[in-house]
């Protein structure tokens, strides 16, 4: 693990997000290519996006938390026009954008793109993944299918 | 009804005015929209500026604010000025509100809407329109994986075709209706028939819905004059009341953590509106779901009750009148007869609003359902904006 950049810096790392200090933990995670979200020390439950305080219980002892990343796809759209990204080319073919039910806690939900697969097999139901790609020069979490034994 | 409403009945709708609508209004300003929509309004209600001493101006990228709209309209004595956010029933809850509280008596509800640099052409080569962003506006462009508000609708889409089995036509029929209406109102600017061939046939924007799912970015203003009803019989012989209206929304509500299609924004919607009024689906004679994107339709048409999850394409079949190519539930009741956002304009409601007070005082023209006593409108989506309102003829 990298050494934490400071807000300045982080803020650098990332110009095109809208980064709050809810949402620094998120994407610090990400400079080390580690999905953290967040959990409450309180009632352990996971919530997303960041919010200030747990949802659930109000407690404001929240721990960014590394999640595995696997979970299965419960909404699925396929972008033939949309906001511009260096890696996104919309003539080459649609992109898709899924929103994933993680494992690691019912209706807790993450939202990305699908690589690896041919865009015909990015279904609801199927099982992802996350890896990384790089956009603007840091990492990217994304999904792709679930290989078999791999963790 | 379980629910306390002593506003029922007590506020009126007396003054209705717009502009004329447009895919471009060329070189006027949300401004100017909005002053030609609320003098039109204010002399069809018969008041004077000093009467009105409530001024709501929704929150629509490049609007005037109300302090503005009230400088524009030297309105000399305001007791009550508020910006709420889109979509229209928020301004329509405020307004009555304010009113009824004794915040003031008489309310201008106006809202304006422009097409955004991003929604056509026309509207990116005019240099004064480069600052409106919607939602008060953001430094940073969006992502293309953003489940933002307008992406979620089709995200959701697709859960909804994978529950239900839901086919292209179901969809297709939103549109359907939609354009057939606004052929009978001279405001609406998709003038020009379409055909299930069109649709099936139209470009794909995100997949599974395409450009004809999404309602179509227009130039113009609505306005409205408000007030108690007392004061409304007074000023016109035919006040309409507005017999409940609500906003509503559930805790998970981030566009991509909503639970379920089973229980959201609309649901809450609903449960108020019939927990506070006697007036339901089987007494109204003419429905507004909203339709800025058709599967908000379709969720309406479901959650209102007029038949199960998943059945709104096969309803939207069964009560289809073939002579005027659009639904007629238990052929008599129109849904959205001004052709909704997808095909009179995306005022994202007030369309729905403005046609219900013309069908109740009777002005709907060749489009005028017989003896019109009672609208329902199912306003906004499924997220941050779900609303709704029961309006009927005093």
């Amino acid at each position: 693990m990298s050494e934490p950049v400071d807000d300045e810096a982080l803020v650098k790392r990332f110009p095109w997000v809208q980064i709050t200090h809810d949402s620094k933990h998120l994407f610090r995670g990400w400079l080390d290519e580690r999905l953290l979200i967040n959990r409450c020390d309180n009632c352990s439950l996971f919530h997303h996006p960041p919010k200030p305080i747990c949802p659930e219980c109000w407690s404001s002892n929240l721990t960014p938390t590394e999640v595995s990343g696997r979970g299965v796809i419960h909404l699925a759209m396929f972008l033939r026009q949309g906001a511009p990204a260096p890696d996104v080319d919309y003539l080459k073919g649609p992109h898709p954008v899924v929103t994933v039910d993680l494992e690691e806690q019912e209706g807790l939900r993450f939202s990305s793109t699908v690589v690896g697969c041919p865009v015909e097999d990015v279904k609801i139901g199927l099982e992802v993944e996350l890896t990384w790609i790089e956009r603007y020069g840091s990492p990217f979490p994304v999904f792709r299918p679930r290989t078999e034994g791999a963790s | 009804m379980a629910r306390r409403n002593p506003m029922r009945d007590e506020i009126a709708i007396v003054g209705v005015g717009s502009t004329k609508f447009g895919r471009d209004a060329g070189g006027v300003s949300p401004a100017s929209l909005a002053c030609e929509a609320a003098i039109n309004a204010i002399r069809d209600a018969g008041v004077e500026k000093s009467d009105i001493d409530g001024v709501v101006g929704v929150l629509e990228p490049g609007a005037p604010r109300a302090n503005q709209m009230a400088a524009a309209l030297n309105l000399p004595n305001v007791t009550h000025h508020s910006g709420p956010m889109p979509v229209a029933v928020f301004g329509l809850v405020d307004a009555m509100t304010a009113i009824f509280s004794g915040q003031c008596d008489t309310v201008l509800l106006y809202y304006a809407f422009t097409r955004l640099p991003w929604n056509s052409r026309s509207a990116a080569n005019d240099p004064f329109r480069r600052y409106m962003m919607m939602g008060g506006g953001t430094a940073k462009p969006p992502v293309p994986e953003a489940i933002d508000p307008a992406a979620a609708y089709t995200a959701w889409a697709s859960r909804y075709i994978h529950e239900y089995g839901a086919t292209r036509e179901d969809f297709g029929r939103v549109a359907l209706n939609m354009r057939a209406n606004a052929a009978r109102n001279p405001k609406a600017v998709m003038q020009f028939p379409l055909t299930m061939e069109d649709y099936l046939s139209a470009r794909m924007i995100r997949d599974p819905l395409c450009m004809l799912d999404m309602d179509i970015p227009v130039d113009g203003a609505d306005a409205f004059i408000l007030t108690t009803t007392e004061k409304a019989k007074a000023l016109t012989p035919n006040p309409v009341v507005i017999h409940t209206a609500t906003a509503g929304i559930v805790g998970k509500n981030d566009e991509d953590q909503l639970p379920n299609l089973s229980r959201h924004g609309q649901h809450v919607v609903i449960e108020a509106l019939k927990e506070r009024s006697d007036i339901w689906i089987d007494d109204v004679d003419v429905f507004f779901p909203y339709d800025g994107f058709t599967i908000i339709t379709l969720s309406w048409i479901e959650n209102m009750g007029y038949c199960p999850p998943g059945g709104a394409g096969r309803f939207m079949q069964e009560h289809w009148d073939d002579a005027s190519g659009s639904v007629l539930i238990n052929g008599r009741v129109p849904m959205n007869p001004h052709g909704g956002s997808l095909s009179e304009g995306a005022s994202r409601g007030t369309g729905h609003l403005r046609e219900a007070v013309t069908q109740l005082r009777g002005d709907a023209g060749e489009r005028q359902v017989a003896d019109a006593k009672t609208a329902l409108i199912g306003c906004g989506g499924f997220f941050f904006n779900s609303q709704g309102a029961i309006l009927k003829r005093l």
